[in-house]
């Protein structure tokens, strides 16, 4: 493509996307870029994109490579004064054509194809998709069998393969199973649920799961979706409906707050010291801040303390907007990656634990543990395993 | 015998440019009952309005229809003429052409054919309408003033000096407002309390102005030249007809020191129970807080006070006391409060010891103020490095959309004091300045001359978190990290400093919330009371008599709130100088034997013009005080009985007009 296609082809995409309005309104005040986890290893932060892509030398921002560093952590979009939707457009556009020009980053585009090829970014087999429910004591119900329940349980390509957050997609399943709560999963007829696709700007893609997935839903009888998988949460709450889905959405930490009373009843004693990691999506995109602190705080023994950074000024823990794709492209252009300055900054504070909500930060973290030897020191845990825990303590 | 004048204005270019005239003419000299029809230039024009009354002469014209812009602008101007011919105005209609037409129809056709509609439906409805006779009603030469802020004391002096007499009714325990805090104000860098302590002690002893601090409006009945207004004050346990300002009750109080936090100084001073809020307040009279003083809140205190004040003018009996009185007219200068930063958490202000507002600087700065005039760390040492965030709340969609207009002028005032009185090191960081105004931009030169760096870009956040070693040992000194893009460089900095200021845009009052209530007056979307005209009634509302003054009306600095109160001075005299007012005619009245009593009208008048009443023969009816009425139909529309109507809005006259319009 020549600069003038790829700024066309730019705003048409740029346009088709709610807000992006407000992209000529940008006062170039580089909120954005001094907000930005990777502002520091950039020649181009947001501001100077936009800045870029209005001056019609685009081809030097993706020259830069600039913008395959955004983690989508949207700090930027929540404090730009002029409220662009930096994070949902002016990068994700961006990248999209990247891609089309054929030099995104290895990982990333090897990724991508597993998702077109297998529904999943791991090159695995769909039908190994609901291989984790043989690995557990209770059962799991299938919704092709239940054909009606009250929750679908979306458990999204990284809770159902990959070895670590798989522990997770457990533990929320049993807790659902203690609760008693009617609810189903798709197994095999699950596909990737596409957040990640959509903020590496492989539109089409995304769109295309996005319809194939309703399809799927729109088979069975169900009255609500939960996730324990953040950016699924957020593209079936915010980008579905776009494509006719129109169902409630439940994130994990939602729903156990629901059902805190009934938890509280089986809770035994946790004798730890317990921080909080406001995830991406569930805090600051999503506005989840109180949900989950109060049911960790409801467990007996539980001293819990909070970091400096939290709420709406969490740190990313890097592995979104394709983070995890796109990890040894960034170790070339910052010092030290987030979730690392996040451990620290948890074990600083005196925690033994750190309790996430999205299933990407628990690899994130327990690799971000290695590299600073606080291995042993400080453990990494989804909301729901140490709730599991706490039952499984009475 | 109907015979009506057609005029069709082209509105230089505005209306002609759209819309066929030529052929409006045409159109309109074919209808039944026209005359003459002819089209002008600029029709307001004098020897455009001579036309009319040159043809009504002439013509034996009995109707007049003009087609041109909004009446807002020009029914007046039209009406005069008229008037002047020996037509009853109100025998007169326009039709707008040009905001309903012309400026909003891309097609000349279909705007052509748009005009000759509307045109036709007024022909139809003026054919109905009947002379009406204007009212008049007397003016109250008294004048009351909302808020004490500079504002209001300048407009309450300016109208006192005239003869006028003014009850000037603040919320707080003095009057001076947010301009009784700062030391200097730019870009002069005179003392605020040396220009404005005068005039408060002016307003005191004024024998024009009766002062009612720590009150508030209660409520206010009546329309322009006859308002009933109630205030209700608070009772402050001391009395101020005894009271001498000796400070005798100050000092000998229960509490050694002053331990709460002091409202006045923004919570960084500390008062007694027992306090006055600074030493050149007006009335200079202590005011006892209720929930602290051990006596009040329970009867556990030998009250020390009463004992040592020598004029016994300590009260504890004191009680809430209501005025009433009538007023002709009303100023509104309720003023600003600053944003509260803290629902920004990025900039940490109540997370990080040293990171103050602009205001709790001002206090700082005063000679008067907590620290007696010293920069101080809360740790009691003098900052060497500071950071001014300007636009704090401001020109951000998430908070404030609009420009705070005076930040970017006091942030360049408090670090040249910030500068002179700590020796420190200041950075501004800025996203454009906005130095426009007398001697502004020649301030803005003087202070980048004296060395304070301007950074270009709007800070994205303030933190402790070091992320190195350098910034391990400043964060060690107790510095904080000012992360910012400085947009000019390119580069993303971060700044170690040890005081962190936050210049805070403004914000309505919180006053102004219930006066808004009370004198039922619109706001702007951002809760700024509405001028009538951004350009030309600058200091009107939409309610004749009330007016609006300083930044009750918007943000903006000393020099153009004063001009305001004094326009709205102005505006007052020149309304209470005429005696009597014209009430517009065009208002709703009840037919008494269609009225069912229902009251469904009652609660609607947003001019509360309307109650039930019994009639001689003990039926409820509902009655319009015509003095009070605006003529905006609402009643008219929701009567259920059809028992109301409204001069110049009959039901007759809107259905012909409707006609005219939908009619092939
Ligand atoms: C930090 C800072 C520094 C500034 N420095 C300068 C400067 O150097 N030079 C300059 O020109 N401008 C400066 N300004 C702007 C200046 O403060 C305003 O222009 C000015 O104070 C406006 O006066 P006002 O009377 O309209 O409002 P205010 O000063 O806010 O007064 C309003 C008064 O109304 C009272 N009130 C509110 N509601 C009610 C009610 N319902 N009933 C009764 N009373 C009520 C309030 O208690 C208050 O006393 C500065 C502003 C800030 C924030
Ligand atoms: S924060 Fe928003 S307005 Fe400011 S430079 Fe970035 S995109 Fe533009
Ligand atoms: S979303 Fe986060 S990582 Fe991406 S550009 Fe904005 S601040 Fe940077």
């Amino acid at each position: 493509m020549d600069v003038e296609e790829m700024l066309e082809t730019y705003f048409e995409r740029i346009n088709e996307i709610p807000n992006s309005d407000k992209f000529i309104q940008c006062i170039q005040c580089g909120t954005c870029g001094g907000s930005c986890p990777y502002g520091m290893g950039t020649l181009f932060t947001p501001r100077r994109m936009i800045l870029a892509v209005r001056a019609g030398i685009v081809d030097e921002v993706l020259q830069s490579g600039a913008q395959w560093l955004c983690t989508s952590c949207f700090t930027c979009s929540l404090r730009c004064p002029s409220q662009i939707p930096i994070t949902d457009a002016v990068i994700p556009a961006l990248r999209e054509l990247s891609l089309l020009e054929g030099n995104p980053p290895e990982e990333l585009a090897a990724a991508l194809m597993n998702i077109t090829r297998y529904g999943n970014s791991f090159r695995e087999s769909p039908r190994k998709r609901d291989r984790w429910i043989k690995e557990v004591d209770f059962e799991v119900p299938l919704i092709s069998k239940k054909k009606k329940a009250e929750y679908l349980f979306i458990t999204e390509c990284f809770g159902a393969y990959h070895r670590r957050c798989k522990e997770i997609t457990k533990a929320f399943a049993k807790l659902m199973d203690l609760l008693g709560t009617d609810y189903a999963i798709l197994g095999n007829e699950e596909r990737c649920i596409g957040d990640l696709v959509r903020l590496c700007g492989e539109f089409g893609l995304f769109e295309d799961l996005a319809e194939k997935n309703i399809r799927v839903f729109e088979k069975y009888e169900f009255s609500k979706i939960v996730t324990h998988d953040a950016h699924a949460y957020n593209a079936l709450l915010r980008e579905y409906p776009r494509f006719g889905f129109k169902k409630e959405v439940v994130h994990h930490t939602q729903f156990l707050y629901n059902n805190l009373e009934k938890l509280k009843e089986m809770f035994g004693k946790l004798d730890y010291t317990v921080t909080y990691h406001d995830s991406c999506y569930v805090g600051r995109r999503n506005g989840i801040y109180e949900e989950p602190r109060a049911v960790i705080k409801a467990i007996p023994g539980v001293k819990f303390v909070e970091m400096k950074r939290i709420k709406e000024n969490a740190l990313c823990c890097g592995g979104g907007g394709g983070g995890v794709w796109l990890d040894s492209f960034i170790k070339d252009h910052i010092k030290e990656r987030p979730a690392e300055s996040r451990v620290k900054e948890a074990a600083s504070v005196g925690a033994d634990v750190l309790v996430t909500a999205c299933t990407l930060d628990v690899p994130m973290f327990e690799d971000a543990l290695k590299v600073t030897g606080l291995e042993g020191q400080l453990e990494v845990k989804d909301i729901s395993e140490i709730i599991l825990e706490a039952i499984e303590n009475s | 015998m109907l015979r009506i004048g057609v005029y069709i204005c082209h509105c230089g270019r505005n209306i002609a440019d759209k819309i066929d005239v030529k052929e409006v003419v045409e159109f309109a000299k074919s209808l039944d009952g026209v005359v003459v029809a002819r089209d002008y230039k600029y029709m307001c024009s004098d020897p455009g309005q001579d036309l009319i009354v040159k043809d009504i002469k002439e013509y034996g014209l009995n109707r007049i229809v003009v087609a041109a812009c909004s009446p807002n602008l020009h029914e007046r101007t039209f009406r005069n003429a008229c008037k002047r011919a020996g037509l009853n105005p109100f025998l007169f209609y326009m039709a707008n052409i040009r905001e309903l037409d012309a400026w909003v129809t891309e097609d000349r056709k279909k705007a052509t054919e748009k005009a000759k509609r509307f045109v036709r439906a007024v022909v139809n409805r003026v054919k109905l309408q009947k002379e009406l006779e204007v009212g008049k009603t007397k003016i109250n030469p008294n004048v009351l003033i909302i808020g004490g802020g500079i504002a209001g004391i300048s407009a309450a002096l300016t109208l006192a000096d005239a003869g006028v007499h003014v009850y000037l009714v603040e919320k707080s325990p003095s009057i001076g407002g947010n301009m009784a805090k700062f030391d200097k104000t730019f870009p002069t860098l005179d003392c605020s309390a040396c220009i404005l302590t005068p005039k408060m002690t002016s307003v005191k002893a004024h024998p024009n102005i009766t002062l009612l601090t720590y009150s508030e409006v209660e409520s206010i009945e009546g329309y322009v030249g006859n308002f009933h207004v109630k205030v209700g004050r608070l009772p402050r346990y001391v009395r101020e007809d005894k009271c001498t300002g000796c400070y005798q009750c100050i000092e000998d109080c229960l509490y050694t020191e002053p331990i709460f936090p002091s409202e006045f100084d923004e919570g960084i001073g500390k008062r007694k129970p027992i306090h006055i809020p600074f030493p050149q307040a007006v009335p200079l009279v202590p005011q006892i807080d209720g929930n602290l003083c051990m006596w009040l809140s329970s009867r556990k205190c030998p009250r020390y006070c009463m004992e040592v004040c020598e004029p016994k003018a300590i009260d504890f009996k004191m009680k809430y006391e209501t005025f009433e009185f009538d007023v002709g007219a009303i100023i509104v200068a309720t003023g600003y409060k600053p944003f509260d930063p803290s629902k920004i958490p990025q900039y940490g202000y109540g997370i990080y010891d040293n990171v103050y507002t602009s205001l709790q600087i001002e206090r700082m700065l005063s000679s008067t103020g907590p620290t007696g005039g010293e920069v101080l760390l809360k740790d009691g040492r003098k900052p060497k490095r500071v950071a001014i965030i300007h636009c704090v709340g401001s020109r951000d969609e998430n908070y404030n959309r609009y420009c705070s207009k005076v930040c970017c002028m006091y942030s360049i005032k408090l670090a040249h004091l910030i500068k002179e009185r700590s020796g420190a090191e200041v950075f501004n960081f800025y996203i454009d300045i906005r130095a426009a105004g007398k001697a502004y931009e020649e301030f803005y030169r003087r202070v980048l001359s004296e060395g304070v760096y301007f950074v270009r870009g709007r800070v994205a956040y303030v933190t402790d978190i070091p992320e190195n070693e350098k910034e391990e040992k400043e964060v060690e000194k107790g510095r904080l990290i000012v992360v910012v893009e400085d947009t000019l460089l390119g580069k993303i900095r971060r700044i170690p400093v040890d005081m962190v200021v936050l210049s805070v845009g403004l914000e309505p009052s919180d006053g102004a919330e219930q006066i808004k209530r009370v004198l039922k007056l619109s706001c702007s979307a951002d809760g700024w009371f509405a001028e009538r005209h951004p350009k030309l009634a600058p200091v009107s509302t939409n309610t004749e008599g009330i007016f609006i003054a300083g930044c009750a009306q918007g943000p903006k600095d000393i020099p153009e709130t004063v001009a305001q109160a004094q326009a709205a001075a102005g505006e007052v005299l020149s309304l209470i100088q005429r005696g009597e007012i014209e009430l517009e005619p065009s208002i709703a009245y009840v037919d008494k034997e269609k009225c069912s009593g229902c009251g469904v009208c009652v609660p609607l008048c947003p001019f509360n013009a309307i109650s039930l009443k019994m009639d001689e023969n003990g039926k409820l009816r509902s009655e319009i005080n015509p003095a009070l009425c605006q003529g905006c139909g609402t009643c008219v529309a929701a009567c259920p009985s059809k028992a109301i109507n409204q001069n110049l809005f009959s039901r007759e006259e809107i259905l012909a007009e409707i006609e005219g319009l939908i009619k092939d």
